[in-house]
């Protein structure tokens, strides 16, 4: 047997894919990933060769980030625009000519990251990085900006990585170099971790995070699903929300090769997340009104039920679509008016129906950007969209 | 000599944007246009992310002055030195006095100001005060 075996570890149950056919199963928190999976698999597993068995994971919760940068349109932008790409959801940010008054984190960073200025630009870096960076508790740092600051930073900064800045000499953003180390820290986190780190035992692969690979999956979609470019693809999880979206939907002066972004909302997630879920709803002028045309009460939201649940869910793709509407100032605004499909992946597909989804996408076009019709909504049912980013 | 330039606000036209990059570069200098559609903000991020030494912000569509206005405030937020702040095309609309626009501008923080002046004219103003500078 040679075909590939692809293996996407969650944090509430794990997918086997072989040949097109996909088989979930939850998790047993009694026994660790390796066991558990072993047990229920070990047929499959036997019968592939280490080379073709690919894994990604998302259950070690993956790498928090803080990241240092000089301005916000470039600097801090890049950074975080890679830092998502690469499948990091924890990010803080600190602007660099206000560091004197920034708060420190007081959680362990796993990887702080420096950034400012194109190449020919000196004196950026001064006494107040190594000062604030003595009083944060982090485990790597890697440098990024300006050439010319590098021999003062080092002198600085013990066990500074510096890699090629990701401003390049035009003002425009270069990825490759930090997005590698970024995945290559992924991985070696993973080592770290007991019960993680026996799945080399099986793959000689390298274990990716999922939502690198999903966000690499998404230029392959067509292949397999009916989407129209410009797109989005919208993961509602438990704890965080991931959206990939097509460039074509920015207006700014990021220039990615992969022509995909990704993007996280922390706590926007129907179960761990739930209570600040409800709390951004409750904050939103127009969750009233959504709530009347579902035919429910603000009460749902206190409720635990099977229907309290469809709610949180319809309730998150509406405001995962505001969050990027013009209509809410952050990070990033995607131009909704362009939007030909949009993609929907994670446990919601198990649970709301094409109606369901359609319905509420169709109120937000109505209410938010007063449209008579909205984008199509395709449902990835077999949750599969990850096993086509892992095939080469 | 590094100059950043763009179009301010929400504004699309081009032509002018293009012929600027290209005058810029015949003139010896190093150019980081950001093209139409650019935020304030963004202009000065650029002009703090690159060293530059000036910043040539173009609008056409009559919007300038709602998008020029906070420019004392983002001055003040950070050490800018001796860059030049230079504006110019279509700054007002229609009825507006020409004779106060250009006084309006500098006082919200250009140091030149060119309304509907042709851009020859106007670079050649630039090197002028760039040589003075020196
Ligand atoms: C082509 C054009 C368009 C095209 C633009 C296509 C494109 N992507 O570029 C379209 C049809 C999309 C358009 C739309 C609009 N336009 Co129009 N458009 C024009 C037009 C006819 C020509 C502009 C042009 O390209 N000229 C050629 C270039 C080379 O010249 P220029 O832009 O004037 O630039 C020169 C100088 O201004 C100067 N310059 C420019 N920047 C700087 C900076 C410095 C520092 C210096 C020294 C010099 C300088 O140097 C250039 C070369 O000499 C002008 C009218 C006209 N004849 O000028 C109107 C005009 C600019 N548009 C105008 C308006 C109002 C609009 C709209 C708001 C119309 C509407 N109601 O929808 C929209 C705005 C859209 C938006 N969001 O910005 C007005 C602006 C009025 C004002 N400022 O008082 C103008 C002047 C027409 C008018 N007389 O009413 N427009």
């Amino acid at each position: 047997m040679n075909s590939k075996l692809m293996i996407d570890i969650g944090s509430t149950y794990f997918k086997v894919a072989r040949e097109g056919e996909i088989e979930q199963y939850f998790r047993d928190f009694n026994r660790n990933i390796f066991d558990d999976l072993s047990g229920k698999c070990a047929d499959l597993l036997k019968a592939c060769r280490p080379e073709d068995i690919h894994i990604c994971s998302s259950a070690n919760g993956g790498l928090s980030t803080l990241i240092i940068g000089l301005t916000n349109s470039f600097s801090l932008k890049y950074a975080i625009n890679i830092a998502f790409n690469s499948g990091i959801n924890i990010i803080d940010t600190v602007l660099y000519p206000k560091i004197e008054q920034e708060p420190v984190p007081t959680e362990m960073i796993d990887v702080v990251i420096v950034v400012g200025g194109i190449d020919s630009v000196e004196n950026v870096f001064d006494e107040k990085l190594p000062a604030y960076l003595e009083k944060v508790n982090y485990q790597n740092i890697v440098y990024v900006g300006t050439k010319k600051s590098v021999p003062f930073l080092q002198e600085h900064i013990e066990n500074l990585v510096v890699l090629e800045n990701v401003i390049s000499d035009k003002l425009k953003i270069r990825e490759e170099a930090l997005k590698t180390y970024l995945t290559d820290l992924y991985q070696a986190d993973i080592m770290g971790k007991e019960d993680i780190k026996q799945l080399y035992g099986i793959t000689v692969n390298q274990i990716f995070s999922t939502p690198y690979i999903v966000n690499r999956s998404l230029s392959r979609i067509s292949e397999h699903m009916d989407v129209a470019d410009p797109f989005i693809v919208v993961d509602i999880g438990g704890a965080t929300t991931d959206i990939h979206y097509s460039r074509d939907l920015v207006n700014d002066n990021i220039l990615t090769d992969s022509g995909y972004d990704r993007l996280v909302f922390k706590k926007l997630g129907v179960f761990k997340s739930r209570e600040s879920l409800v709390h951004t709803a409750k904050n939103n002028e127009f969750v009233f009104e959504l709530l009347e045309h579902l035919n429910v009460t603000e009460n749902i939201l206190e409720e635990y039920s099977e229907k309290a649940t469809r709610t949180l869910m319809q309730l998150a793709i509406f405001l995962v679509l505001y969050k990027v509407s013009k209509h809410h100032a952050s990070y990033i605004e995607l131009n909704l008016e362009i939007l030909n499909s949009i993609v929907l992946t994670g446990g919601i597909t198990k649970v709301l129906t094409q109606e369901e989804v359609d319905d509420i996408v169709l109120f937000f076009y109505r209410k938010i950007l007063h449209f008579h019709h909205a984008p199509k909504i395709l449902l990835d049912h077999n949750y599969e969209i990850w096993t086509y980013g892992i095939k080469e | 000599m590094k100059v950043v330039t763009g179009v301010v606000g929400n504004d699309i036209h081009v032509v002018a944007n293009r012929l600027i990059d290209i005058s810029l570069e015949e003139r010896g200098f190093e150019v980081f246009n950001l093209g139409v559609n650019t935020y304030l903000e963004e202009f000065m991020d650029a002009v703090i992310e690159t060293d530059a030494d000036v910043l040539l912000i173009s609008s056409l569509n009559g919007e300038a002055e709602g998008w020029c206005r906070d420019l004392k405030i983002l001055k003040s937020q950070y050490d800018f030195r001796d860059v030049v702040f230079m504006i110019g095309g279509n700054l007002g609309v229609g009825e507006m006095d020409p004779e106060l626009i250009v006084p309006k501008f500098r006082n919200y923080g250009f140091d030149l100001v060119f309304h509907q002046v042709d851009l020859n004219e106007g670079l050649d103003r630039l090197e002028a005060t760039l040589e003075a500078r020196k």
